[in-house]
């Protein structure tokens, strides 16, 4: 465990050493620092999930917090495991994507948050105390603020900013009531003593639960506490867009995975609402992924798709404790936490991926990109992988995720109830409908970026890929997604043993279908190398036979032949007959310059697709509010003295108050 | 192993025969004498040794695309009990794995579309892309009631419905037959949802996808397709086939049930013309409706008493 605070303790430190260095050095000795630290962290995580003890260290501060215990377990150790790792590849590509912003002034700042941040983030998956829980939640917060507005002179970056703090403070409150609820009935705060509170008093439960589902459920982006995702994630530079949707929001479900194993066995009511909204949450998340031409608010919708996923698994794992059966709680909770490592890998892997394809055309609007496999075929091709990966299709790892959830929902028919039979299949179709019109849209954006003819100069220009330092992380990740696509049994062995630790005393019979995933997982293995192996020997054999075959001519343009890069299908295009067939869902807000006049000179079309939930929820209350509080902007008098008599004036209150109720 | 091979051969060329038989359905209807059955094997022997001509605007995606259509349904092929009645692999929820190998393969034909610049493949490929999403939880829909019906999670489940359910499972076939034969028009692309023979791009969408596609490049995509058109034939098979049958018993019902099928589509495509492109939803989403049809038959059962 020692290993463990000496990591945090280097991270913590790593910024302010980077930033004596000179402006070149900065970041390479923040790399090295950040990998130090990060393998000390790692290395505790390594022996619990191989060894069978956790490890836990105790701290007594008795005045406030009582004892501080900091424990880590296998599920805490999984999940210091995905953020050594990510961070530290996102860190290693940042030496590359931040050199041309070197001379801005915040890069200082910037310098000490990121590994501030990923050190928030270790402590908070390990803590086991409420109080302390809430600071370390809070720095995470705040650090992750501070990166997203590295482009502090541009106004709507420092507008999502804003709007991520807000929410990120609505949903702290959320976890504060619902950690005070527990702390007031158990009079401590350790996570251990909630248990006997929560297990005994099953409303109680539930409460507690649907405050910390709306809490941690707004840091993960679930439906519809979602909105700070589209703005947040495009606003921040890549790096640190790949580190907060590839990790920290996995923070937001360790909340909810670690609330569940409070609870032990959720409600029935719990089950089935968390499940629905997940369900909802991945449906709404890829249908406006679909809808968006900014490659990374793409991105960031694609993100609420996969929380939704991930929630689909825990769902489902819910529903078998709910009900007993313990293969369908074990499919479940395996898929859904082995979703929440595949997630990391190739979203961030998209993310640097979009960044690479940023530096060099400093545009993330896909509409204007097109043809650049020519010129960045390395970034292309990891983009591609990318993409098939997190579709879920196989041989890659999104596959093995996404199967074992469906084995879990099939095998959840067995529970003989109306209600959660209807809701499997709702949930079935649901997440098939997400896997096609996810290809729909990664193959929009693939496509439309990488293929084709260059639709504007800035495409044109591109000449030559990123630099390594920026390629090589991205190709790891893109090995990874690879391997746990075709070795799945061996990650969904380590992810069993996290969900068996988790539950092993709530259900019975746990241990007799343990294997059942692992034997079908050998048999997906087998299938998955033979198909690598006949496709790689396939390609290998048509590029060579078909040598010396081949003419080169224009695309077949039904007879004319001076097609140019203006007549390219476009994104909008591509998208619009499935987005015609939802047209409902969608708030479209047109803004047209028709030609005028006998020689019309300029007009434009633009199509802008606004979120329902902003449009029709939030931008109404938000409204609302302005008018209200623009009642008071009288008491605004600008007088010190009667800012003076409010303070005196509140005191009074609250001493007569605390007289009558105290 | 015979049978595996026996399998083999009829997964490889039986798709050829069913598209000539499909011709031959057509010319009879249009009182025409047609095409050899075997016309279509012809075809592909004729393109395979030609040269290729490809677009000065595509990259290797568009080269190895091919690959991926042919080589993503033949491992889909091994999930599903073709002529001898049994799958070369049968695991849990094979349906899954089926399904998303064919979507890797849809996956690279859409990019391989993109790859040419051309806006007539970029229309096929959106549609391609749009219809696809509203089969596939249709399909699924359906595989799970069966499964939720017979209580077994592998494509086997298919041939046990009217063992578990007597007059229902009846029924439950019937609507079911239905809904894998929209399915295999929509995948197939043909008529009334795409047309094949048409000689106008704006309306294709399958034909366009491979517009730029010559030589060997456009044989094994069609090719590809037809073994498409296969797969799902076998699962009607699979369910209308008594599943203790002797084997070659069971090879000359399979056969005959592939022959069935291309009759009914070359049947379709001379009795009605290809709907026009924004009423396409609708005549997929009566797949939909017929699934879920078959959902409440099974609930029917299962709760009704």
């Amino acid at each position: 465990m020692n290993n463990y605070f000496i990591g945090i303790i280097t991270l913590l430190l790593s910024g302010f050493v980077a930033n004596i260095f000179s402006k070149k050095l900065k970041t390479v000795i923040l790399s090295l620092l950040v990998s130090v630290g990060s393998v000390f962290c790692a290395i505790p995580a390594v022996k619990v999930l191989f060894g069978h003890e956790n490890l836990v260290a105790n701290f007594d501060f008795n005045t406030i917090f009582g004892n501080v215990s900091f424990v880590i377990d296998p599920l805490s150790a999984f999940f210091i495991l995905v953020i050594t790792v990510m961070s530290l590849l996102s860190v290693i590509y940042s030496n590359g994507y931040l050199k041309p912003y070197l001379d801005l002034k915040n890069i200082s700042s910037h310098l000490v948050f990121l590994p501030m941040l990923i050190a928030s983030m270790l402590a908070v998956v390990t803590c086991q105390n409420a109080l302390m829980f809430l600071i370390c939640w809070e720095i995470m917060s705040l650090s992750s603020f501070f990166l997203v507005i590295f482009e502090s002179n541009k106004k709507d970056v420092l507008k999502a900013g804003i709007k991520y703090l807000v929410f990120m403070h609505i949903s702290v409150l959320f976890i504060i009531i619902a950690f005070a609820l527990m702390s007031i009935k158990s009079g401590s705060f350790e996570f251990e003593t909630f248990k006997a509170v929560l297990q005994n008093n099953t409303s109680f439960a539930n409460i507690v639960f649907i405050l910390a589902f709306i809490g941690f459920g707004t840091k993960a982006g679930f439906v519809p506490f979602h909105n700070w995702l589209p703005d947040a994630h495009p606003a921040a530079p890549s790096h640190v867009s790949g580190i907060m949707s590839g990790v920290m929001i996995k923070t937001g479900i360790y909340g909810i995975i670690r609330m569940i194993t409070l609870i032990g066995i959720p409600s029935k009511e719990i089950a089935y609402g968390f499940l629905a909204i997940s369900v909802v949450s991945s449906l709404y998340g890829v249908l406006y992924a679909i809808t968006q031409h900014d490659l990374k608010r793409l991105l960031a919708y694609h993100s609420i798709e996969n929380i939704g996923i991930v929630g689909i698994g825990l769902g489902v794992g819910m529903l078998g404790l709910t009900y007993h059966n313990p293969l369908v709680a074990l499919l479940g909770f395996t898929g859904g936490i082995l979703h929440v490592l595949n997630h990391s890998i190739f979203k961030e892997l998209l993310f640097l991926s979009a960044g690479s394809v940023y530096i060099k055309t400093h545009t993330k609007d896909i509409e204007i990109l097109g043809g650049l496999i020519k010129s960045m075929p390395v970034t292309a091709i990891l983009f591609l992988i990318g993409s098939v990966a997190i579709c879920g299709l196989p041989p890659f790892n999104g596959f093995i995720s996404e199967f074992l959830i469906y084995f879990g929902m099939f095998k959840g028919l067995e529970i003989h109830h109306f209600l959660s039979i209807l809701l499997i299949f709702f949930a079935i179709s649901g997440l098939a409908l997400v896997g096609t019109m996810a290809i729909l849209c990664f193959s929009k954006a693939f496509s439309i970026m990488f293929l084709g003819m260059p639709r504007s100069e800035n495409a044109q220009n591109v000449t030559t890929d990123s630099s390594k330092v920026m390629l090589i992380p991205m190709g790891i990740l893109a090995i990874f997604t690879l391997l746990i696509g075709i070795y799945p049994q061996y990650v969904v062995f380590w992810v069993k043993r996290v969900v068996f630790d988790m539950f092993s005393e709530n259900i019975v019979n746990f241990c007799q279908v343990c294997m059942i995933p692992l034997n079908i997982m050998q048999t997906i293995a087998l299938y998955a190398v033979l198909f690598v192996g006949f496709v790689t020997l396939m390609i290998f054999l048509k590029l060579k036979l078909t040598k010396g075959k081949i003419v080169m001519h224009d695309t077949w343009g039904c007879g004319y032949n001076r097609a140019n890069n203006h007549m390219q299908y476009t994104a909008s295009s591509f998208a619009s007959p499935f987005l015609s067939m939802l047209r409902p869902l969608f708030k479209k807000v047109f803004d047209i310059e028709k030609p005028k006049k006998l020689f019309p000179v300029a007009a434009h079309f633009h199509l802008h697709i606004e979120d329902i939930e902003e449009a029709y929820v939030l931008n109404p209350l938000l409204k609302f509010d302005e008018w209200f509080l623009s009642k008071f902007e009288a008491m605004q008098s600008g007088n010190i003295q009667s800012y003076i008599k409010y303070g005196m004036v509140f005191l009074l209150v609250v001493i007569i108050a605390s007289l009558f109720i105290g | 192993m015979i049978m595996t091979i026996v399998n083999l051969i009829i997964l490889l060329f039986v798709p050829f025969l069913m598209l000539g038989l499909i011709k031959k359905t057509k010319s009879f209807w249009a009182g025409r004498k047609g095409p050899s059955i075997f016309q279509p094997l012809y075809d592909f022997i004729r393109l395979i040794k030609k040269d290729f001509v490809i677009s000065k605007t595509t990259s290797v995606v568009f080269n190895i695309a091919p690959v991926f259509a042919i080589s993503t349904v033949l491992f889909a092929a091994m999930f599903v009990p073709l002529a001898t009645g049994s799958a070369i692999i049968s695991i849990p929820v094979g349906v899954i794995v089926f399904s998303y190998t064919l979507g890797l393969g849809k996956f690279m034909s859409i990019v391989a579309a993109m790859d040419t610049g051309s806006s007539f493949e970029g229309m096929g490929a959106s549609r391609e892309a749009c219809f696809t999403s509203i089969v596939e939880p249709a399909f699924f829909i359906l595989i799970a009631s069966v499964m939720l019906l017979t209580g077994n999670y592998t494509f086997d489940s298919l041939s046990h419905i009217i063992s578990n359910a007597g007059s229902y499972g009846i029924l439950i076939t019937i609507f079911a037959v239905v809904v894998l034969f929209i399915m295999i028009l929509t995948e197939g692309s043909r008529v009334p949802v795409d047309d094949p023979a048409t000689h106008l791009e704006l309306t294709m969408i399958h034909e366009v996808m491979i517009l730029d596609n010559s030589g060997s490049d456009l044989a094994i995509y069609s090719w590809a397709n037809g073994i498409k058109m296969l797969l799902i034939s076998s699962l009607i098979a699979c369910m209308v086939i008594p599943h203790h049958l002797p084997v070659l018993m069971h090879v000359l019902c399979y056969l005959s049930v592939l022959g069935i099928v291309s009759i009914a589509i070359g049947t379709v495509e001379s009795g009605m013309a290809r709907i026009r492109m924004s009423h396409v939803f609708e005549f997929i989403f009566v797949m939909s409706s017929l699934a879920l049809v078959v959902l409440s038959l099974v609930m029917a059962r299962m709760f009704g008493g």
